[in-house]
Order: C-alpha cells, then sequence, then structure tokens
C-alpha cells in the first residue's frame, strides 16, 4: 500500500492506493471455476495520531488496485504519524505508515 | 491443497484477531449484511436507511461522461452537508453497493475513489445527514468497455 498525505491550512489531503486484486465473484468464476475465490477489501480506515478519520466499507466493485483519495478537517501538524488499514474477505490485513507531510 | 487452504484460513483467523475491536468505528458489512447482497439500489438503500426517498440537492457526484475502462471509473462525491454517512451505489453490477463511508468529526466530504462498472449506467450517491434525511446525486455514464469479468 502506498500512502502520501499533506498538510495544508489545517485541511489534510490524502492519496492511498491499496495494492488488491479485487477479484469478484464473477472474475474468480472465470478465472478459476470458483466463485469462493473471490477476494477484496471489505474495510479500510486510516488514523492520524491515533484518531481514527476515516473509515469505510467497500464491496467487490472498487477497481484493481483501488486509489482512496480524501480530505480531512483537524488539528493535525507536518510530521504526525498516519497509519492506513485494510482488510479482505479472506481475512488478510496489511497497514502502512508514514508521516503528514 | 488441503493443507494450503487451512494455512490461509488459519492466517486469515489470526489477522482478524490481531485487529483490535476499537479500530472499527462501523463496519457496515457486519452490522448491515444485507446492503451488500441488495440487487437494486432500491433495495440497497432500504437495507441500509430503511427508506428509499431523498432529497435530490447537494450532493455532487463527478465522474467521466463516457468511460472507456470500466475496471477503473473515477468517482468523485463532494457535498457540505453536516453528515453521518456516504454511500455511492450503482446500478448494473451484480449488486448495488460499493463503498459506505463513516464520517466522523474529522470527515470532509470531498472523496474520489475508482470504482468497477459492468456496462453503462447510473451511480448514486447518497448522503444521509445528522437531520435524518437523505441527499442524494447521481451521475449517468456511458461505459465503452464493461469492468466486471476481469
Amino acid at each position: 500500500m502506498k500512502v502520501k498525505a499533506k498538510v495544508k491550512n489545517g485541511v489534510v489531503s490524502v492519496k492511498a492506493m491499496a495494492k488488491h486484486d479485487m477479484w469478484t465473484y464473477d472474475i474468480a468464476e472465470k478465472k478459476t471455476g470458483d466463485r469462493n475465490n473471490a477476494n477484496f477489501i471489505t474495510h479500510i480506515d486510516a488514523k492520524i495520531a491515533d484518531k481514527v478519520v476515516f473509515d469505510a466499507s467497500t464491496s467487490q466493485f472498487l477497481s484493481k488496485n483501488p486509489i482512496f483519495k480524501f480530505k480531512v478537517k483537524g488539528d493535525f501538524k507536518k510530521g504526525d504519524p498516519i497509519v492506513m488499514t485494510w482488510v479482505d474477505l479472506k481475512g488478510n490485513t496489511k497497514s502502512k505508515k508514514t508521516k503528514l507531510k | 491443497m488441503q493443507r494450503r487452504t487451512f494455512l490461509s484460513m488459519a492466517a486469515g483467523a489470526f489477522a482478524l484477531a490481531a485487529v483490535p475491536a476499537s479500530v472499527r468505528a462501523e463496519d457496515f458489512r457486519k452490522s448491515k449484511p444485507t446492503v451488500w447482497t441488495a440487487k437494486s439500489v432500491e433495495d440497497a438503500m432500504k437495507a441500509m436507511y430503511g427508506k428509499t426517498d431523498t432529497v435530490k440537492d447537494g450532493v455532487t457526484v463527478v465522474a467521466p461522461d463516457v468511460a472507456s475502462n470500466g475496471g477503473a471509473v473515477p468517482v468523485d462525491v463532494k457535498s457540505d452537508i453536516d453528515a453521518k454517512t456516504v454511500a455511492i451505489f450503482q446500478n448494473v453490477n451484480p449488486e448495488a453497493a460499493v463503498i459506505v463511508y463513516d464520517l466522523n468529526e474529522y470527515s470532509v466530504i470531498d472523496f474520489s475513489i475508482k470504482i468497477k462498472m459492468k456496462a453503462s449506467g447510473t451511480i448514486t450517491a447518497v448522503v444521509e445527514g445528522k437531520d435524518g434525511k437523505l441527499y442524494s446525486g447521481s451521475k449517468t455514464l456511458d461505459v465503452a468497455l464493461g469492468g466486471c469479468e476481469g
């Protein structure tokens, strides 16, 4: 996962790319013959300085390697840590930690 | 093969257990599972909010008029409404729900996401205001190449 976050005038702009194949049930059936091989991100969240600032439940219809862009308003400064975590259907999880720029 | 399945299941179970419950503000896949299996936008909205009547104002949905690749259609949702949740639905894939954002005190409704569209159709964004009303915006677009079969 790649995460970029910038602070400007009290607004944090975040751009994150989760590396994930995002197989829908249809793709899984076509490629492997078994719908149960579908796997996609089901939940993603972001925390800045240990505060949850972004939280989304997702379905199979996000693109492959989906890019999430969002903005956050709050008293955050350059150098504050941001952690983004996703969980997929099979229970795999991945986190990425970086700092606000 | 069986061993591999077992191992991946064990790893999955461990990963789930390792994520502390406090991280979740609200996981709508668990709290409202029927939203994700609903076939139509109306059914998904009913499952999510218990109603389907929306104020068609105050929500901007930006997407290209013609998407060349249905596998990655960029969608922007913007709004100034003081809201609890933002959900994106579409009416061409096997199920309607795409993503539900759970908002908090820091949120600004200015989201961009890339979604899959199987065919030409309409993307609807619903903003659940703190006043209890639903606000929606939509965008109808042409998809040149459907994106659900990989």
